[in-house]
């Protein structure tokens, strides 16, 4: 892969997020896809003709019970005779749609192009056992493996590898239930204890009820320009500066054993997705060049290895940083200031919000949960079974 | 729509038709992949980033890429996925080499049809509330759509069985052996038998370069020379079913693009979208070949048949072989093999061809590209 920019950059220039739930009963599944796309247009100046194209953000369609549910939100998000796609790459699916826009501009197809979707997890009956048909119907699905067993699998990998404790786990649950408190769309916004993580019912040992996502409900939506639309009418953006994705194995025993490309205790597919990104942004130094970072993280214990993947820290030092008080808003480089994934997840759109928060912050738009001085922020995506990974670097 | 750098395709595998038993969805996607690679006379280590289109409920798995992306290649790489129509990814892996971040793309879509019910599967794409009680599958829309245009335009129903004479005549010769016996019974009025092929398991992936690897690889190569992709509204009762609103914005996007003023004497080679003889027709009109009141005459004078200034679906098309999620991206495909000279037997002198998909109920989404060759005709 080549560096861009050739025909000039692609910006951010409007976002829109519910105030995520752990149900809306109030707004149908394309209610919930307009309810963002409205807050997107009006945060951009722009309306439904303004936007030349439409990327789609969905997850597995089982999630909101309807067979390329993408169709029904076509008129939600106005792309009635006009470009429009989906995109699917389980949870990273809202990262790889921003990408699926950004390419949209990046290639000089489209000016304008909104990306948009919207997911109601908490509603619709059992999550984990619509993800447990992600995994082949003759080898891996008749386990009982949903993606809370799969991660609790790679955190006994981390543990045993690095050391981490459950108190390690517990430590960022705290963190980023304070930081979510700060943020009014996230869903689990009240602060906890380490006491309180670690008395909380066990679902998969070591992964506990606390050290888990919710089940969300709520839309996201994200408008993105071209730097001469944007230039022209003076605009106000904030600039997609790298993008990558790369994929591990579908087979996680293939992630398990000696000689394999990829360990489950660690994110080998995020780490080089992050290099791609930071090689087309001109990252060298993470460490020094990025301020901000939202880490597709849905269990406590997957911050720390997507932490290291980011290159934010050295491998299997990060429950050490974190329990001298690093990551958090305020001290170093923080991590999911927006509470993250952790404390909200609406499938189909979590990994755009990465995105959205990473943007409102180098925006300096964050409010409550601004990182102060923000200049540079890192976002990812997880997909599949820990497989499909997205990321971008956003800069004002 | 325009685009900053030209794309090429310079390689193509289509499976049409499966064999059937015997070999795993793994399998047939890893062959139609490597098949690719090899008509563009390179390795997947050249490939710099994948994008597949499936749909989740023809696949029996929810994020249906993550089985296919080893065997395409995907480990370590680049991947995106579009369950919304197999040409769409053709659409993304075009936008993502026009946008200068990757030389080469590999772009594969399949449809398996080993689910127990592919009507009820359809179904289950019904919202929940007012349709999904209705027998409401896409062949059910395609009757529909079929039942309006009959009613808008008198003798359509002989037309219609002339479009499916030609494709299948034109099938027979193409592929020789693959096509079922017999007619099919679509059983949706007033679809009449054969006027739809029985659903196939089928495979196609292509290859497509900038251009400054297609100059250091001096490889055969058909530009995306115009590309325009569209929706119509997400309900059928909010359309109006003897039209293609959206096939004609698409068709805008991808002459605009092109420079093309007058499509019906721009090209030598048309592959159509015909899961029906109707939606043919109703794409002449709507791709600018041919307006309705032309239909009978250009039937007539035999325009689009083998023989004919713009033969339309030498393939084929999809009356005759028809895996219904890829179906699209095999239009595709198969015009970019007219303009490579890779077409077979049913080869033609071609130097700009037209490709058109519908995917979804009643040629909800419609794709169209332009395809040249380098300089004059290929063959």
């Amino acid at each position: 892969m080549t560096a861009i920019h050739k025909g000039g950059r692609v910006g951010i220039i409007g976002i829109g997020q519910s105030a995520f739930r752990p149900k809306r009963d109030d707004a149908s599944y394309p209610d919930l896809v307009r309810e963002a796309t409205l807050m997107a247009l009006e945060d951009a100046k722009l309306d439904f003709d303004g936007i030349q194209a439409v990327v789609y953000s969905l997850s597995p369609d089982a999630m909101v019970g309807i067979g390329n549910a993408e169709r029904a939100g076509v008129d939600a998000v106005g792309a009635r005779n006009k470009p429009f796609l989906r995109i699917n790459t389980g949870g990273a699916t809202g990262i790889s749609s921003v990408a699926a826009a950004y390419y949209h501009v990046a290639a000089g197809a489209c000016d304008v192009v909104l990306t948009a979707g919207a997911d109601k997890v908490g509603e619709c009956g059992d999550s984990q056992t619509v993800l447990n048909k992600i995994w082949d119907p003759t080898y891996e699905r008749q386990l009982p493996l949903g993606t809370i067993t799969m991660l609790a699998m790679s955190a006994i990998r981390y543990m045993d590898k690095y050391g981490m404790t459950q108190e390690d786990m517990a430590r960022v649950v705290v963190k980023n239930r304070w930081q979510a408190s700060k943020n009014p769309n996230a869903h689990l916004r009240r602060e906890t204890t380490i006491d309180e993580v670690m008395a909380s019912r066990m679902i998969a040992w070591p992964v506990k009820l606390f050290d888990c996502c919710p089940q969300s409900s709520g839309g996201g939506a994200m408008v993105l320009a071209s730097e001469r639309y944007i230039k022209e009418r003076n605009l106000d953006a904030v600039w997609i500066t790298g993008v990558g994705h790369c994929s591990e194995t579908y087979y996680i025993g293939d992630r398990m054993g000696h000689g394999q490309l990829a360990d489950h205790a660690d994110a080998y597919a995020l780490g080089r997705s992050m290099q791609r990104s930071y090689k087309m942004a001109g990252i060298t130094e993470p460490k020094r060049q990025v301020h901000v970072a939202e880490l597709y993280a849905p269990f406590s214990n997957t911050e720390f290895h997507s932490i290291e993947a980011a290159g934010l820290a050295e491998i299997g030092q990060s429950p050490a940083m974190v329990r001298e008080g690093q990551f958090k808003i305020g001290h170093g480089i923080p991590v999911n200031p927006s509470g993250g994934t952790l404390c909200t997840n609406a499938i189909a759109v979590t990994a755009m919000i990465r995105v959205a928060e990473v943007a409102l912050q180098v925006w300096g738009r964050a409010g409550g949960h601004q990182v102060e001085g923000a200049r540079v922020g890192i976002a990812s995506g997880n997909g599949g079974d820990h497989q499909f990974f997205g990321t971008m670097v956003v800069e004002a | 729509m325009s685009m900053k750098d030209k794309v090429g395709v310079i390689g193509v595998a289509i499976i049409p038709r499966a064999p059937e038993g015997g070999q795993s969805l793994e399998e047939l996607l890893y062959e139609v992949g490597q098949l690719a690679l090899k008509d563009a006379g390179i390795t997947i280590e050249d490939i710099d980033g994948i994008v597949t289109g499936s749909n989740d409920q023809y696949d029996g798995r929810a994020i249906s890429v993550m089985a296919a992306s080893g065997s395409v290649g995907g480990v370590d790489r680049d991947i995106l996925s579009t369950p919304s129509a197999g040409e769409h990814a053709f659409v993304m892996g075009v936008l993502r080499v026009a946008s200068g971040q990757y030389r080469t793309h590999l772009v594969v879509a399949w449809s398996p049809t080993e689910a127990s019910s592919l009507p009820e599967v359809q179904r289950l794409g019904n919202d929940p509330y007012y349709h999904r009680r209705l027998p409401l599958d896409e062949m059910a829309s395609h009757a529909l759509q079929a039942g309006a245009l009959m009613h808008a335009v008198p003798g359509l129903e002989a037309m219609a069985q002339r479009v499916v004479e030609k494709n299948r005549g034109n099938g027979q010769h193409a592929h020789a052996g693959q096509m079922p016996a017999g007619g099919w019974a679509p059983k949706r009025f007033p679809l009449q038998d054969g006027m739809a092929a029985a659903p196939v398991t089928g495979a196609v992936a292509m290859v497509l370069a900038s251009p400054d690897f297609v100059a250091e690889h001096k490889c055969g190569v058909a530009w995306v020379s115009g590309m325009g992709w569209a929706t119509e509204a997400g309900y059928l009762g909010d359309r109006d079913l003897t039209q293609a609103s959206s096939l004609e914005a698409a068709a805008k996007q991808a002459y605009d693009t092109a420079g093309i003023t007058a499509p019906a004497g721009a090209f030598q080679v048309a592959e159509i979208a015909d899961t029906t003889p109707y939606q043919e027709l109703l794409a002449y009109e709507g791709l600018g070949l041919a307006p309705r009141a032309e239909w009978q005459a250009r039937i007539d004078d035999g325009r689009f048949g083998p023989g004919g200034a713009l033969p339309v679906n030498l393939s084929g098309g999809a009356l005759s072989l028809n895996p219904v999620f890829c179906t699209g991206m095999i239009r595709i495909a198969e015009i970019a093999r007219q303009v490579l000279g890779r077409a077979g037997p049913q080869q033609r002198a071609v130097h700009t061809g037209l490709a058109h998909a519908a995917s979804g109920p009643a040629m909800m989404y419609n794709t169209v590209v332009v395809l040249t060759g380098n300089q004059g005709a290929v063959a």
